[in-house]
């Protein structure tokens, strides 16, 4: 249990990535509908995505739909397979398969 | 709970605490992305159960009470694009915020348009048949049993697709309830579509709002709302 990815390995942190594990490969989701599934605060999301973008783990896409602006979110390869990696370690260490 | 850092005195608690915080998000978003699936299911249970019974009413009860036809096929079309309509709003609604890769869009698109291409092949097939002398009954018989045949075919793909099993056994008995109508002959088939078909569409119902409660409420500790 010593190489568990600080970046993930927090609650508000574990949530979100968790919430974008669950898109397919190719879909991204909107901040507001991320933010309404997971009931948290735009700056508390925020906050969170921004570190996790910086760790390279999500892809932040700011587009426009008609003149609103839309920022999508996905998970990066890096940030699906830290992911994956993560909970192998969790089901590893808690003696289930990984 | 507030999770550990890495490496504290705590790791075991703090590892299973991390892996259900894990299972529960996925378990409740899971659920919330479909939460309208019980309105659309509904109402189709709906539009079978009342659609199905007007079209019997035109002679099943007959000499003692005749459904005007007219009534009952309007009340049928218009039970039917009603129950369309809602699927297709509470769908747009479910996939807000949502965009699709090139992959998904794909798949939900050739998905999307074989609904239409199907109905159509089956409202051209039964045209043909009665240009080539189907009788009246007969007709009756052919474009709910053929409707229905198609609808569960294409639940079995979606189940196939999206990896849903209920979606699998909710296609595999609108197939065998297409199959087994038939046999009743007319009128008595409307009645069997009506309380099997709408029956199966209840279950359905609820069987879907039970398993998005349930799954959220084991999510609830988590949720801070």
């Amino acid at each position: 249990m010593t190489d568990l990815d600080p970046v993930i390995h927090a609650q508000g942190r574990l949530r979100i990535t968790a919430a974008l594990a669950t898109l397919d490969r190719d879909e991204s989701i909107a901040f507001p509908r991320l933010q309404d599934l997971l009931g948290m605060t735009a700056g508390n999301l925020s906050t969170h995505l921004r570190k996790l973008e910086d760790a390279g783990y999500v892809d932040v896409t700011k587009t426009f739909r008609g003149r609103t602006p839309v920022t999508y979110l996905a998970l990066t390869k890096a940030g699906r397979r830290a992911f994956e990696d993560y909970t192998d370690t969790l089901r590893t260490f808690l003696g289930g398969m990984p | 709970m507030t999770l550990e850092p890495p490496n504290s005195p705590e790791d075991e608690l703090d590892a299973a605490a991390a892996l259900e915080l894990v299972t529960a998000q996925q378990r409740d978003l899971e659920r919330r992305m479909v939460e309208g699936l019980p309105l659309i299911l509904g109402a189709w249970a709906i539009a079978w159960l009342v659609g199905f019974t007007m079209l019997w009413l035109i002679d099943g009860l007959s000499p003692a009470f005749r459904m005007p036809l007219p009534l009952a096929v309007v009340a049928f079309v218009v039970l039917m694009a009603g129950a369309l309509i809602v699927s297709v709003v509470v769908g747009v609604r479910m996939g807000r915020g949502i965009r699709a890769g090139a992959a998904s869009a794909w798949t939900g698109a050739v998905y999307g348009l074989t609904w239409p291409l199907g109905f159509a092949a089956i409202v051209v097939l039964g045209n043909a048949l009665i240009i080539n002398g189907m009788p009246p009954e007969l007709s009756s018989i052919y474009y709910p049993t053929a409707s229905t045949t198609f609808v569960g075919v294409m639940y079995v793909i979606a189940g196939g697709i999206w990896q849903q099993k209920p979606s699998v056994a909710l296609g595999v008995v609108m197939v065998a309830v297409a199959c087994i109508a038939p046999f009743f002959g007319y009128p008595a088939h409307y009645l069997f579509f009506a309380i099997v078909g709408g029956g199966v569409l209840v279950l359905a119902t609820i069987y879907s709002a039970v398993w998005i409660r349930r799954g959220r409420r084991g999510a609830a500790s988590w949720n801070p709302r």
